[in-house]
């Protein structure tokens, strides 16, 4: 019998009849199999070896097999960072590996999901794929595994998504990415990592899993139920739950203190007519239709109009202006021309809501810049040397999660946002840290008065102290 | 949108692309999202300015790489923090200082270091080139007011625009149905003629597929010979095991080589929303007026295919020589045999011919041949070529051997003798 990977499935030439997990494909003329398959197959022709462990010969049911399908290499590497694993996270690594490295660990966010991916990949030692569900977290493990192992690899870490295409022994991709190329690389890895691996029972998901013959699987997540139920199907493609560590037992454990400082500006008398113009428009087509705004339900309905009423659409455009130009208020500039004084021997981190804000400003002061439409590379580059201290300064447009990829700052300056207020409260609570300890870390928010953004601050800021209650 | 309307649409846009040559992309943006405002129809305006953007080139406008510009600015600019608009102190820097001295340092100009900081962001590429019209073009008719563009020759222009207003629509047409075809889990096609072409196209796109020769009216039949034509059932190796919307996108990619044949059927299952697991029916053909952007590739592989089917016509024979007319279904691939011989008896012979081929070429040409199972195929092969009667297995006693070109009659004796009879009914 000779295995070959065919397009994200596992053709078997020559199979005898009893072979498990295949099914006759007429158009073909052979047997063919799932790509996951892999293993278990080679593993019921007495075929399969593990770690140093010897092959499985069982009463004598081998079959000879020549194995053409597996194209990814055995790869020896230890994390560049030599830190302590918590007590957990070795658990769960231990967890892990005694289930023939296969399965998900449950845990709480913040508590080094990605560190205990680092861990993995050192154990199996062959080449290993990482999908996350956006650019962003793809972004954050790219940063991360180049961090850990960039030297010891011959090519980069490569990137599959956001406009990259370059596969490497370990490589980064989004589940979208991941979805559509996976039939043409399912043979490259040997280790799968999905973070947030809820997400991955998504039927179109599950494929990506089904079409790679990586023996090993890490599924990471903080919250692996799903109110659909299909959790269920990662048993299979994935693994059982091997790990899971409570919330509480974690929780409070790695939020920092921080201070809050809340500045307003004006709008320029331009800025404000215009404001004011745009915002009766949108203001007065939703009076007129009585959408209860406040619930979720009625800006759907709203939304849903826009779509076939020119009113409308025109409606939401006004809204859209006035929120930017509430966002990016003149004047905001002249403030943060101010608080860029007082703190230029501090780290300094300034956010924007859009890109084109974040760029205006890092032209203006000259700062190293971060958006959506950073490279992979450059983004990585630049947070190494903000890490290292020869950048001291940064400008985003970008949300940077998880403590482990951004290195601490202890000022942190929002020149606008969005009200997403769970967010908030984990992303800047983990961003921020006091540099020594006589001064606090500080986050400034910097709002438009008598606009919309009153209203959004005053969400985002309920939102914090919610959570840090719970 | 009426008819008229989309015309309309489509012209300004047209219009609107060609008057941003020149012009970076992020203005080119904007202008085309200041047109849908207060209009419902932006899905169809965006999807319209979508394909346009395909035709279109942008270009980085920048004479050092951008990220070393920006890299010796943050560097420079990390020493001298506070960098401000409002200098309070005298120590305080201000941006220009910083931007003069990397600018000499990299030995351009102020400006050029300026705006090459950013210049590799996709809003500050500059359209250079839409369609056939170029940036310097476009710079030449627009300082020589004397030239063709702008005199006198209005109606050449307005055909123009009218023909590209007629492609936009026809590009626009198709992409929605791919867009449905996203979707799809599996696709059901007829085809009555280019065999050769769509499955080609098949093949190009990686979809597998079983086949069914057919008469006129779609039914199956027994054998290619009583074919009219062909259903193929097209899918993915996984298709095997599941469900799955994951070809659909090489359905998509497939569908413009349907418009390429004169009669042609197509019908698909598109998976609704991914949990429900229901379906529905999407179905085209060649009445809904399609049109391919694909090649049909060469008529005739070789010159001695074109000097026979020449010289057929010449010859005093009732025996007629019809291309590519059978499709045999070898598994992952399928074999379109060059010609086929038939009489108007019914009597009908299969022919390839095998010319003069790469050494490799001719490996899996062979390969396929000996795969065909039909006593009426036969064969003219080259006497030049590196290979023998055994290469051809069972077809070996049907091989006409020629030196310089293959003589009418002597296929037609060949004909004679292995034509099987068939029903008469095929058209």
């Amino acid at each position: 019998m000779r295995l070959e990977f065919d397009d994200g499935t596992l053709v078997l030439h020559d199979a005898p009849e009893t072979v498990p997990h295949a099914e006759w494909d007429d158009r073909v003329s052979e047997y063919r199999a799932q790509a996951y398959r892999y293993q278990a197959i080679l593993d019921w022709a007495g075929h399969w070896t593990d770690g140093g462990g010897q092959a499985t010969l069982q009463d004598g049911f081998t079959h000879d097999v020549e194995d053409a399908a597996r194209a990814y290499p055995d790869l020896a590497l230890t994390p560049a960072l030599q830190i302590e694993p918590r007590d957990y996270q070795q658990a769960a690594l231990d967890a892990w590996r005694t289930h023939d490295r296969q399965g998900s660990v449950i845990l709480p966010t913040g508590s080094g999901k990605t560190f205990l991916g680092l861990q993995a990949i050192a154990d199996a030692g062959v080449s290993a794929l990482v999908v996350t569900p956006t650019i962003d977290l793809m972004n954050q493990w790219h940063a991360t595994l180049t961090n850990a192992f960039g030297a010891q690899l011959t090519d980069d870490v490569g990137v599959l998504g956001g406009g990259s295409h370059d596969i490497g022994a370990i490589t980064v991709t989004t589940y979208d990415s991941a979805y559509r190329y996976i039939d043409e690389y399912g043979d490259q890895f040997g280790l799968l990592i999905t973070d947030e691996t809820h997400h991955l029972a998504a039927e179109t998901y599950l494929q990506i899993p089904e079409m790679t013959i990586a023996p090993y699987r890490l599924g990471l997540t903080a919250t692996y139920e799903r109110a659909d139920g299909r959790e269920e199907l990662l048993k299979d493609r994935m693994g059982p739950v091997v790990y899971q560590e409570a919330v509480d037992n974690l929780a409070g454990e790695f939020l920092s203190e921080y201070e809050t400082i809340q500045m307003s500006v004006e709008l320029t008398s331009e800025e404000r007519t215009e404001y004011d113009d745009e915002y009766q428009i949108y203001r007065d087509y939703v009076d007129s239709h009585d959408f209860d705004l406040w619930k979720e339900q009625g800006y759907a309905e709203f939304l849903k109009r826009t779509s076939y009423d020119p009113q409308g659409r025109r409606a939401l455009v006004a809204k859209q202006r006035a929120e930017r130009i509430a966002r990016t208020a003149e004047k905001k500039l002249d403030t943060l021309d101010n608080l860029l004084k007082r703190h230029h021997d501090d780290r300094v981190i300034v956010f924007t809501a859009n890109n084109d804000f974040a760029y205006d400003i890092s032209r203006e002061y000259i700062l190293p810049c971060i958006t959506h439409q950073t490279d992979t590379d450059e983004r990585t580059e630049i947070l190494e040397r903000f890490r290292s201290g020869e950048y001291s300064m940064l400008a985003t447009s970008q949300v940077l999660d998880e403590g482990i990829d951004v290195p601490a700052a202890n000022v942190g300056i929002i020149l606008s946002g969005s009200a997403s207020k769970r967010q908030y409260a984990q992303r800047l609570g983990r961003i921020l840290r006091p540099t020594d300890d006589r001064q606090p870390a500080r986050l400034y928010e910097i709002i438009t008065t008598d606009t919309m953004e009153t209203y959004v601050s005053q969400r985002r800021r309920d939102g914090v102290s919610s959570s840090a209650d719970s | 949108m009426s008819d008229e309307q989309y015309r309309e649409t489509a012209a300004t846009l047209i219009d609107l692309f060609e008057s941003y040559l020149g012009e970076p992309k992020g203005d080119l943006e904007a202008a085309i999202d200041e047109l849908t405002v207060d209009n419902t129809d932006y899905k169809i305006v965006q999807g319209l300015a979508k394909l346009l953007k395909d035709e279109c080139e942008f270009e980085q406008q920048a004479t050092v790489d951008p990220r070393e510009i920006r890299q010796r600015l943050f560097e420079r600019a990390n020493d001298s923090y506070p960098i401000v608009r409002q200098p309070t102190l005298g120590e305080d820097t201000q941006k220009l200082e910083v931007y003069s001295a990397v600018a000499d340092e990299l030995g351009i100009s102020l400006e050029a270091c300026y705006r090459g900081m950013y210049a590799d962001l996709d809003d500050n590429k500059r359209l250079v080139r839409f369609g056939e019209q170029t940036v310097d073009e476009y710079d030449k008719d627009a300082s020589d007011t004397s030239t063709t563009k702008l005199t006198g020759n209005s109606k050449q222009e307005y055909d123009q625009t009218e023909q590209t207003v007629d492609w936009l629509l026809a590009r626009y047409n198709l992409a929605l149905a791919q867009a449905v075809l996203y979707d799809a889990s599996e696709m059901r096609i007829r085809v009555w003629d280019h065999f050769g072409t769509v499955f080609s196209y098949v093949k190009l796109f990686g979809l597998m597929h079983r086949i069914y020769p057919i008469d006129a009216d779609g039914t199956r039949v027994d054998s290619t010979d009583n074919a009219a034509g062909y259903e193929a059932e097209l899918d993915g190796p996984a298709s095997l095991f599941r469900k799955s919307q994951k070809y659909g996108i090489r359905m998509a990619n497939f569908l413009p080589a349907l418009p390429l044949c004169d009669r042609w059927e197509m019908n698909a299952e598109i998976l609704d929303d991914d949990s429900t697991r229901t379906s529905h029916q999407f179905t085209l053909d060649t009445t809904d007026g399609l049109v391919s952007h694909y090649s049909t590739g060469q008529q005739f592989d070789s010159d001695i295919e074109r000097t026979l089917a020449r010289k057929w016509e010449r010859a005093n024979t009732e025996w007629e020589l019809q291309r590519e007319d059978d499709v045999f279904d070898l598994g992952d691939e399928v074999m379109i045999p060059d010609f086929a011989i038939e009489h108007p008896d019914g009597r009908r012979a299969i022919l390839e011919v095998v010319g003069f081929w790469t050494p490799e070429y001719l490996a899996s040409k062979l390969a396929k041949i000996r795969q065909v199972d039909a006593d009426n195929f036969v064969l003219a092969v080259s006497e030049r070529l590196d290979c023998a009667d055994e290469d051809f297995g069972d077809a070996a006693d049907r091989v006409l051997w020629f030196k310089s070109g293959i003589h009418v009659y002597d296929m037609v004796e060949l004909a004679e003798a292995y034509a099987s009879a068939t029903e008469m009914d095929r058209r």
